[in-house]
């Protein structure tokens, strides 16, 4: 008996060739990854030589450490990825390397102060990308901590507005200063919410369907198993609103709507999102007058073009000045635009890049939505599917709200542009969210058999240990007997 | 759940296409719109941070030039900025305007900024190895007619008074001199901060005078008696009058359609054949020419000496000569009869009158004005030469004879107006007077005084116009044009014909 379980517990570990012959398809992918890591290094390290070329006619003084630190990063991601998530979806990472690379590059060329200060976030970023899918080795491993990460969320969120520790910096109170670092922990608190949000729609999403609570004509849901997320989401928007942090608070309402629409398979939920902004905004637009400002300018930005209008129009000048093919990295006037390395760097981008490059810069969240969106369709699991919606939908709507606000689509509302933009929280945060959803489409092929089910570090440590305690219990036992 | 998630999908897939429709609509619809947008800076900014190549007079001074200086923006910051500066001062800024990064640039600033700047097709194919960067010096250099040594002495000569001084080359129609007081030196405020800037440049707008017009070419004066030329070459032309034409010797004499008279100058019996009247400057003769030729033939005729029209410099914004409201010319035939002498409406640009005296010089062929005689590229290789050519032919090569017989008495002839004026060397010369009296209502002596003349006689090379404006002229002290221009006319002349500035050598670039 203690053989079958010695076997059990400590199963072979398969070569090298027989772990690549067992997933051919998952080797494949890591292969096309890599190709597209290194076309994605290719195309920022010349993004980078022709930035400079066109500043000031010089191949860059620091191009070799430039490309040996970006390969080395993006290696270094790759491997992570082939060695912790073999399975997972081989376009996630070229796509947010391409976004980050063009973001630095542009923000290099905006301002040459901000790029060493980048490239160390760059570096913190994925360390933390890597450092996610070492600790995460089991998706359903998050949903343990559910609780822990709506606390740690929640608590995040409201840092800022605890004195000496929150700073308000362009009129938003979303910040919070520790010595030199400055960061904004809401970006951090999305991820970590829409994990609670995904872990507890999987387990209640029936109930919550149900609608079994009777008001008059209406059919709810019963109270106690929608108060806790309406608790959660509630506290979450009026903290934001309270911060000032309108994008932040579009960003959560559509994060939350779309994810109890998708886990109770109810369109009506749709429809009570949609009314319930449409009050909210209206509230918020009578009441508040910086919210009235945004209106007007998205109006009419002409109308106070030197004033509140004055980003605005310049972003709309800077799309103009780019046309269809843009000036050339570094031959345009993107500094025109206050801002350009944060919010407004599409701007930048649609100036020196023309519309073909912001075309690419849309084409590339949306291969990141159908990438997080078809790994949602392939798993089994509701919470990865829920927790897959969740992530692409933060990704693909926090890009829409901001590219969409700089080019006048929608009213502007301040958000960085996933990966691209200038910043150091929202590129560590959005690396970790890249690696959840690449541990999550990982999942998703382990269970429809791409790739042999191994055990973890984390299981074969587990059973390690419980194979010295069964062998001291053995050594106890032959004692006794 | 798989149903919600693809129509997440496709919803996420419809907003980005509304983005990549509405990212079209204003990188490619609405570019144009937007690029010309008068607060958008970024066409001027990209202009100012190209080197700029200078200007340079037809003696081969430099009038403007960019200086590169080290950054102010801080110790960090080793870009170059570039200053453009004016050498000459106040003595071209009339032909090369300014060129600021906050207030647009003007005349030759503006309309040959791309060749400064290297930006034309010619430049940039010649360039073409170095399209790449921005640093790369492919500015060109614009050469103008004007001397810089006329310049300095139709400053001179002005002195303090306002008023125009033009010369252009008869066979050409090049501008060698273009001076008009009040003017302004454009490096008062190019280097200014931009509040301080603006007020300079805001003062300059609001100074008597328009000190930011020129007076030469951007700006008309009633021309007095000079019309007369014009008057009496419409006459020839329509065979109204000849050299014989007799006319009545009377001090005033009342046109149809009124009982007010019209008087010679100061009142004064004035009559005779053509040649007298005209060397005499009789109002009487010309207004009847006028009244004989009629509304219809007399307006013609201005138009075909280019009155109504821009005076076609190759500069922006030139004024427009006019003979004043043509409507019902019919029924007013006192004003035509007035305007016949050059009083009323009648409103001459100071460079139009310089083409007039240019015309009569030039058997009848009135030459297109212009400033620029050619553009270099970087290397010195020429990229273009200015053609001269014929803008009107109002009269014919016999008028035109005609024309220069009369101008002549004037200088010549017994009591010819401009008869005390006589160029050193005895060089002949033709000419034409001529007292604006602008008749304002409470200050009846207002008058501009003119001289418009070409020599040499025998084989006229230069044409020159001089206006003195805003005179008050009284019977004690007459300001008329023989008095007040004439010296103007005659150190003109002088200097270019028999003084230094005949040998000077006018030359390329650099």
């Amino acid at each position: 008996m203690t053989d079958t379980l010695e076997s059990d517990l400590e199963p072979r570990r398969p070569s090298r060739n027989e772990r690549r012959s067992a997933a051919p398809l998952a080797y494949q992918r890591r292969n096309a990854e890599l190709t597209l890591v290194v076309m994605a290094a290719a195309i920022t390290a010349l993004a980078y030589t022709i930035a400079s070329l066109g500043t000031n006619a010089e191949i860059p003084a620091g191009f070799f450490g430039f490309v040996a630190l970006l390969l080395a990063l993006l290696l270094v991601a790759h491997i992570a990825v082939r060695k912790l998530a073999v399975g997972a979806d081989s376009t996630l990472l070229p796509l947010a390397a391409l976004l980050h690379g063009i973001g630095f590059v542009m923000i290099t060329r905006l301002d040459d102060g901000l790029a060493s200060l980048q490239a160390l976030w760059s570096v913190v970023g994925v360390g933390a990308f890597v450092a996610t899918l070492v600790v995460v080795q089991r998706a359903s491993d998050l949903a343990r901590f559910r609780w822990v990460l709506f606390f740690g969320g929640a608590g995040a969120l409201l840092l800022p507005l605890v004195p000496g520790l929150g700073s308000q910096i362009n009129g938003a109170r979303i910040w919070v200063s520790l010595g030199p670092i400055n960061f904004q922990p809401g970006e951090f608190a999305k991820v970590a919410l829409a994990v609670f949000f995904a872990a507890y729609f999987a387990d209640n999403r029936l109930l919550i369907a149900a609608k079994t609570w009777k008001v008059g004509p209406l059919h709810l849901p019963e109270p106690r198993f929608i108060l806790p997320v309406a608790v959660a989401w509630g506290f979450a928007v009026v903290v934001m609103v309270g911060q000032r942090d309108l994008g932040s608070s579009l960003l959560f309402f559509t994060l939350f709507v779309v994810m109890i629409w998708v886990a109770t398979e109810r369109a009506g939920w749709l429809a009570l999102g949609v009314m319930l902004f449409a009050a909210a905004a209206y509230f918020a637009w009578t009441q508040f007058g910086h919210v009235q400002t945004r209106v007007d300018i998205w109006l009419d930005p002409w109308a106070d073009s030197l004033g509140d209008g004055y980003q605005i129009v310049q972003s709309l000048f800077a799309f103009a000045d780019g046309g269809i093919t843009g000036t050339g990295i570094g031959r345009g006037f993107p500094n025109q635009v206050p801002e350009a390395q944060n919010d407004f760097i599409f701007a930048a981008i649609g100036e020196e890049l023309g519309l073909l490059g912001a075309t690419a810069i849309i084409m590339s969240y949306l291969l990141i939505v159908g990438a997080g969106l078809r790994t949602a369709l392939r798993t089994e699991r509701e919470f990865e599917k829920l927790l897959a919606v969740g992530l692409t939908t933060i990704i693909g709507v926090q890009a829409f709200i901001i590219m969409a606000g700089v080019i006048k689509l929608v009213p502007l509302t301040g958000i960085t542009l996933p990966f691209v933009s200038y910043g150091g929280s929202s590129l560590v945060s959005n690396y970790i969210l890249l690696a959840l959803l690449i541990r999550v489409s990982d999942s998703a092929a382990r269970r429809v058999g791409e790739v042999p089910d191994q055990p973890t570090p984390g299981e074969r440590w587990s059973a390690w240990m419980l194979r010295r305690q069964m062998k001291r219990d053995q050594r106890r036992m032959g004692a006794d007997s | 759940m798989n149903r919600q998630i693809r129509q997440l999908a496709l919803g996420l897939i419809s907003c980005y296409i509304v983005l990549f429709v509405a990212l079209n609509y204003w990188q490619v619809g609405q570019e144009e719109e937007l690029n010309g947008n008068i607060e958008n800076t970024r066409a001027v900014r990209r202009e100012f941070e190209r080197p700029r190549g200078p200007i340079i007079s037809a003696d081969g001074v430099v009038v403007a030039r960019s200086l590169e200086v080290a950054s102010t923006a801080g110790p960090d910051d080793d870009t170059v900025e570039r200053r453009r500066t004016y050498p000459t001062g106040d003595l071209f800024s009339s032909a090369t305007g300014y060129f600021t990064l906050n207030f647009g640039s003007t005349q030759v600033e503006r309309e040959y900024g791309d060749v400064l700047t290297g930006q034309t097709t010619e430049q940039q194919v010649r360039a073409l190895g170095d399209l790449l960067s921005n640093e790369v010096d492919n500015s060109g250099t614009v050469q103008l007619t004007m001397r810089n040594d006329l310049q300095g002495v139709a400053q001179f000569l002005l002195g303090d008074r306002t008023g125009s001084v033009v010369v252009t080359e008869v066979a050409t129609g090049a501008i060698r001199a273009m001076y008009s007081n009040p003017t302004y030196d454009p490096n008062t405020f190019i280097d200014l901060p931009f509040e301080e800037a603006q007020d300079a440049i805001v003062a300059l707008q609001d100074a008597p005078g328009d000190p930011l017009l020129s007076g030469a070419y951007q700006q008309r004066f009633m021309p007095g008696s000079t019309f007369k030329v014009i008057t009496t070459g419409i006459g020839l032309e329509a065979g109204v009058i000849d050299p014989t034409t007799e006319f009545v010797r009377e001090s005033q004499w009342v046109p149809p359609q009124t009982t007010d008279p019209i008087q010679n100058y100061r009142g004064s019996v004035c009559g005779g054949a053509l040649p007298e009247v005209f060397r005499r400057s009789c109002n009487i003769p010309f207004a009847q020419t006028a009244v004989n030729l009629g509304p219809d033939a007399m307006v013609a005729g201005t138009e075909d000496w280019g009155i109504g029209e821009e005076v076609p410099i190759d500069l922006p914004r030139p004024a427009a000569s006019t003979f004043g409201d043509a409507d019902g010319l019919d029924q007013r035939l006192p004003l035509l009869a007035i305007r016949g002498f050059g009083q009323n409406d009648d409103q001459m640009v100071p460079l139009h009158m310089a083409l007039v005296a240019g015309t009569v010089a030039n058997g009848g062929r009135m030459m297109t004005p212009y400033v620029v005689d050619s553009t270099y590229d970087n290397d010195g290789r020429l990229l273009d030469r200015t053609e001269p050519s014929v803008w009107k032919r109002p009269v014919s090569e016999r008028n035109a004879a005609l024309l220069t017989e009369l101008m002549t008495g004037v200088t010549e002839g017994e009591g010819g107006t401009a008869r005390s004026v006589q160029l050193n060397g005895g060089v002949r010369f033709a000419a034409k007077t001529g007292t604006a009296e602008l008749g304002i209502i409470g200050d009846p002596d207002r008058v501009h005084a003119w001289m418009i003349a070409f020599a040499p006689l025998e084989a006229p090379q230069y044409a020159i116009s001089v206006v003195l404006t805003d005179l008050t002229s009284t019977v004690a002290d007459a300001q008329t044009g023989g008095r007040v221009a004439g010296p103007v006319v005659r150190g003109m002349l002088d200097y270019l014909l028999t003084g230094n500035g005949a040998n000077v050598v006018l030359g390329g670039p650099r």
